[in-house]
């Protein structure tokens, strides 16, 4: 219809630019087309003053549209055309690139999208492009590759980088007079598209993708998992969740089964209704960690009977389960039950290991937990144990070693503003985390509103005194806590909620305060006196490198005692929190990479991040990484400093195959070493080309138009033919395409006069 | 008088008892005790992080005689004194926030006893637990209450106590706590721990009774190896503290008796 009424295609609207070939000057058009109206306003007003049926506003209407109709004509008096740089046949190549990848392979229509690509060509297309051009034949895969003829496409290529395939045709354009570049593809790119700077690089050559969408937009039947987030390290025996992220088309409100597994072994399985066809539908499936080491987990859901893909069907992560056992120092400022049943929760968690030290009497102290076995930093000394025997540490150092920190009912001015100000160092420089209980000295009683270590607390403290109350309070969930791992103590969300409901009342509370921007309240506490208000009881918040939580009661312990013996809420709770307070807390070195699995491609980035003993960034290390695959042998890699990142090292590597690789980094200062980490990650080949496998018809009409190109359906692609001669690449000439003649332009008169004569004869003046 | 104040305490506390649910509130009971009149400490309504609970329980044969002779209470012996007496040394000398008055409760098959995970059982060679009391002393000690027993004597109440505590726990061995054990260190070092003889030593000069000669520590422990009842066999550390302000009674006792009272409650705290 477009080029219908307007003569040429848009695309030549687009490259060209419009001009007026008369010569005139365009102010005398503007001065002829005021005199015109001038005229005519004048001649109108006199033939229709006596007239009672033409009154000021029907005079006006008039003399717009005669006005309208002379500045039309002066237009064309004008004479405008449109200029447009067009390749010059026989002197241009025009590069046909076919995606070669095996997505070409999903059957579409009764035919492969490499059948309907090859139909689209040899219907003609590819006979009137050599007939002006030279065709250059490219095949797609993560790189581009010449080919001579249609019949060494296969296929076959695992992978599909169209940004990295254009940067090469592009580049083979500085040397050659390429006008175009012609993209057959579903635009299923593993990159997640095409970058800035190869788009930079085409349109600074001018050189215009046209491109031809293959294969549906949506596939009828069909479920693909777009994604799985899962933590990249775990405690052993951690409760984890797997976040699935997935669409679908064709089962609506039908139950699909999520499954998890290690290996061969189911670890656990999940049914799920299915949501509104094409929207992302996030489910979390937890999942014990399981004991140390190397987890491979395969996310699945269960496919259909009809299903059209079933290879986008699973996913792969890792998970490495840590070994460490994290040291948590708990500090409490009274003997109370809360203290003993807290104890008493975590002691079987074998992944914890809970240091105390206790206030019993105005000038005792009792640790327990201290010089264990094979410390040696503090081994027993005739049956004496040193560690920490003058209380909390004094020195960062020691207080760098825990992992967390449990504060009980212990006021501020216990401790020296030098080691108040050590927490708050922990939680920011160390990255680890501090849980705050409530207690009589606790909190704003305790005077830690005050404290060098306000800022890490989740909550701002209330300036009052006898916050903390004996009055019982029922505990309730938020929404957040309703999805969050510290508070699931059972499996089932919505069991969960109840379960919470049915706890026993906590036999205290205290006020924490309103939460921080940026902090998560996850339960709340309803006292049973005193009007019922809600206030925060859990609270949490990142700080800094680490993180703090306060849990505002010293009367969970009734979760024991008051529920029966069989029952591990109150356990599971306290570890699940301990777990929280300390499982991100980083070592001296910390290793990683952007992606654990690499998915068709075999590039890594490797990243070290190093700190000294008192957890400030070092600089100065010798970082290696010592990196051994499946049936691969060791390979040491130098990291080297980041530029813009202190204490930050990083090295490139290339995985040689695909399998899991284990890379171990160490850091040296001279001769000592300052720490070691290990982490891995995994080359899956065959795999990138099974997700995505609708056409992306947003890429490839974002490409072309980006690049001065045009989007076309298989059926529409003949036209190209004629399209593809309009370019501001190659060897081009000016050509001018007179715009008088167009269709639109004389149906623009004929509606002016008919709009004229209609209102007239509305007016009863004709 | 004593009546009296003891009915508008029980109507008192039964009418905070709906907001506190299954937490019964505080009663005071009428002593069997020829000793002064024990009246409420001033601060006996301040809520406090600890109590110590005492078990009234259904004696066996013997009951000490009221002053009126109307009955007979074992589970009262040395009450309220000896609680009140303990609690204020608790308060002075370790840094327990502990109420100043004691709560009684029962194996009545309600979930008040939970909510008091320190018990103190007075006289138990005279006590007897039927099958429903002795399940659930077992499973609120395996739920993680501590429960201290005094004041029993000889052989004869051993037996006695032993009938009931085997209801309790039919398998559990009965061992002497070692020195060594942390229940003598945790706040005081205890390893010497002579004879704490009753108020009767101070008219007879006698530090035992019947055939209670030597001072017996012994505990049943759970499976972590942690002492659940400490049973104190041939001791009377009720009356030492209860008569600690009388001169008359040997401070040496008095001490004994504090020390050991707090590191039993310091250890349960603790463990």
């Amino acid at each position: 219809m477009f080029e219908f009424l307007f003569k040429y295609p848009l695309s030549i609207y687009r490259q060209g630019t419009f001009i007026f070939l008369a010569g005139w000057p365009l102010w005398l058009m503007g001065l002829g087309v005021l005199a015109a109206a001038g005229v005519l306003g004048f001649l109108i007003w006199r033939q229709s003053s006596g007239s009672t049926r033409m009154g000021v506003a029907r005079r006006s209407s008039v003399w717009i549209l005669q006005t309208a109709l002379a500045a039309l004509l002066l237009f064309l008096l004008w004479h405008p055309a449109l200029s447009v740089s067009a390749l010059k046949p026989q002197q241009n190549i025009v590069a046909v690139v076919i995606d070669d990848s095996t997505s070409m392979t999903t059957n579409d229509e009764n035919s492969t999208r490499k059948e309907a690509a090859e139909k689209v060509l040899n219907g003609g297309l590819l006979k009137a492009l050599q007939e002006r051009f030279q065709v250059r034949l490219y095949k797609m895969s993560d790189h581009a590759e010449r080919i001579d003829k249609l019949e060494q496409l296969t296929a076959g290529a695992t992978a599909t980088h169209i940004g990295e395939t254009l940067k090469q045709v592009a580049a083979d354009a500085s040397s050659l007079p390429i006008g175009a570049m012609i993209l057959l593809s579903d635009g299923a790119d593993n990159t997640g598209g095409v970058d800035l700077e190869t788009l930079s690089e085409i349109r600074r050559q001018r050189i215009p993708v046209h491109t031809i969408g293959l294969g549906r937009e949506t596939m009828s039947h069909d479920i693909e998992i777009s994604n799985v987030d899962v933590a990249a390290r775990a405690l052993p025996e951690s409760r984890l969740g797997a976040t699935v992220s997935f669409h679908q088309h064709g089962y609506t409100g039908q139950k699909a089964k999520i499954t998890l597994k290690e290996g061969s072994k189911v670890v656990v399985s999940q049914d799920v209704t299915l949501k509104a066809e094409g929207t992302e539908q996030v489910e979390t499936v937890l999942f014990n960690a399981g004991d140390a080491g190397v987890k491979t987990i395969e996310a699945a859901i269960e496919p259909f009977p009809n299903e059209e893909n079933l290879r986008n069907n699973r996913v792969t992560r890792l998970v490495n389960v840590d070994p460490r056992k994290p040291r948590i120092l708990y500090l409490e400022g009274e003997p109370r039950w809360e203290f003993k049943f807290l104890k008493r929760a975590v002691e079987d968690d074998k992944t914890l290991d809970v240091a105390t030290i206790l206030r019993t009497a105005p000038n005792k102290l009792y640790r327990q937990g201290v010089c264990r076995p094979g410390d040696t930093a503090h081994p027993q000394v005739n049956g004496k144990c040193n560690e920490m025997e003058d209380g909390f540490p004094s020195k960062i150092e020691d207080l760098f070693a825990f992992d967390g920190l449990i504060f009980g009912s212990v006021d501020a001015p216990y401790l020296t503003k030098n080691q108040q100000d050590m927490i708050k160092q922990f939680v920011d420089r160390r990255g680890g985390g501090v849980l705050f209980l409530g207690g009589k000295d606790s909190l704003s009683d305790g005077g830690w509103a005050k404290s060098a270590a306000a800022d890490i607390l989740p909550t701002t403290l209330p300036e009052r005194k006898n916050t903390y109350s004996f009055v019982g309070a029922d505990v309730e969930l938020t929404p957040a806590g309703q999805d969050s791992l510290i508070t699931r103590i059972e499996e089932d969300p919505a069991k969960n909620v109840e379960r919470w409901k049915k706890l026993p009342y906590i036999r205290t509370f205290q006020d924490p305060g309103d939460p921080k921007l940026g902090a998560v309240v996850l339960a709340n506490f309803i006292p049973h006196e005193g009007g019922g208000v809600k206030r925060p009881l859990l609270v949490t918040m990142n700080y800094g490198r680490g993180r703090s939580a306060i849990f505002a009661t010293g009367g969970s312990w009734r979760w024991q005692m008051l529920q029966p013996l069989a029952d591990m809420s109150h356990e599971m709770f306290y570890r699940q929190l301990l777990r929280w307070v300390v499982s991100d807390t980083p070592r001296h070195i910390t290793g990683s990479t952007p992606k654990s699995l690499l998915a068709d491609e075999s590039h890594v980035k490797l990243r070290a991040e190093v700190r000294d003993k008192t957890y400030l960034p070092a600089s100065d290390a010798i970082v290696e990484a010592h990196i051994t695959g499946e049936g691969t042998q060791q390979e040491t890699v130098n990291m080297i400093p980041e530029p813009l990142e202190q204490g930050v090292y990083g090295a490139d590597w290339t995985a040689p195959q695909a399998g899991s690789y284990i890379v171990e980094v160490v850091a040296k200062r001279g001769a000592e070493e300052i720490g070691r980490d290990t982490f891995t990650f995994r080359r899956e080949d065959g795999i990138a080309e099974n997700f995505h496998v609708e056409q992306n018809r947003e890429l490839l009409e974002k490409l072309s138009s980006e690049t001065g190109g045009s989007y076309y359906k298989p059926a529409d692609a003949q036209k190209l033919g004629k399209d593809i001669n309009y370019s501001q690449a190659g060897i081009t000439v000016r050509e001018t395409r007179d715009l008088w003649d167009m269709p639109a332009i004389f149906l623009l008169f004929l509606g002016i006069r008919a709009a004229e004569w209609l209102l007239r004869r509305r007016w009863g003046v004709i | 008088m004593r009546l009296r104040a003891a009915v508008f305490l029980i109507l008192g506390g039964l009418g905070t008892w709906g907001i506190l649910h299954a937490q019964k509130p505080f009663i005071s009971y009428e002593s069997t005790e020829e000793h002064a009149e024990a009246a409420l400490p001033p601060d006996w309504e301040r809520d406090a992080e600890w109590t110590r609970g005492r078990l009234k329980y259904t004696s066996s044969t013997f009951e000490h005689p009221l002053p009126n002779n109307t009955g007979r209470y074992g589970w009262r012996t040395d009450y309220p004194l000896g609680d009140r007496h303990t609690l204020q040394g608790l308060l002075r000398l370790t840094r327990v926030d502990a109420k100043s008055v004691e709560q009684v409760v029962e194996l009545d098959n309600s979930s008040d006893i939970y909510n008091w995970p320190f018990v103190y059982g007075v006289e138990v060679g005279h006590w007897s637990l039927n099958d429903e009391e002795a399940d659930q002393m077992r499973d609120y000690l395996l739920r993680g209450g501590f429960f201290m027993t005094d004041d029993f004597h000889g052989t004869q109440e051993w037996d006695v106590f032993m009938e009931g505590m085997r209801k309790v726990f039919p398998r559990r061995p009965v061992t002497d706590i070692d020195n060594k054990d942390e229940i003598f260190h945790v706040l005081y070092d205890i390893d010497q721990r002579s004879r704490i003889p009753g108020a009767q030593f101070i008219y007879s000069g006698i530090p035992w009774e019947f055939d209670g000669f030597e001072p017996k520590f012994r505990g049943i422990y759970d499976d972590k190896g942690r002492i659940m009842v400490g049973i104190c066999h041939n001791v009377d550390m009720g009356d030492a503290i209860e008569w600690s302000d009388d001169p008359r009674y040997p401070e040496n006792y008095a001490s004994l008796a504090y020390r050991v009272s707090a590191n039993y409650v310091m250890y349960d705290l603790t463990h």
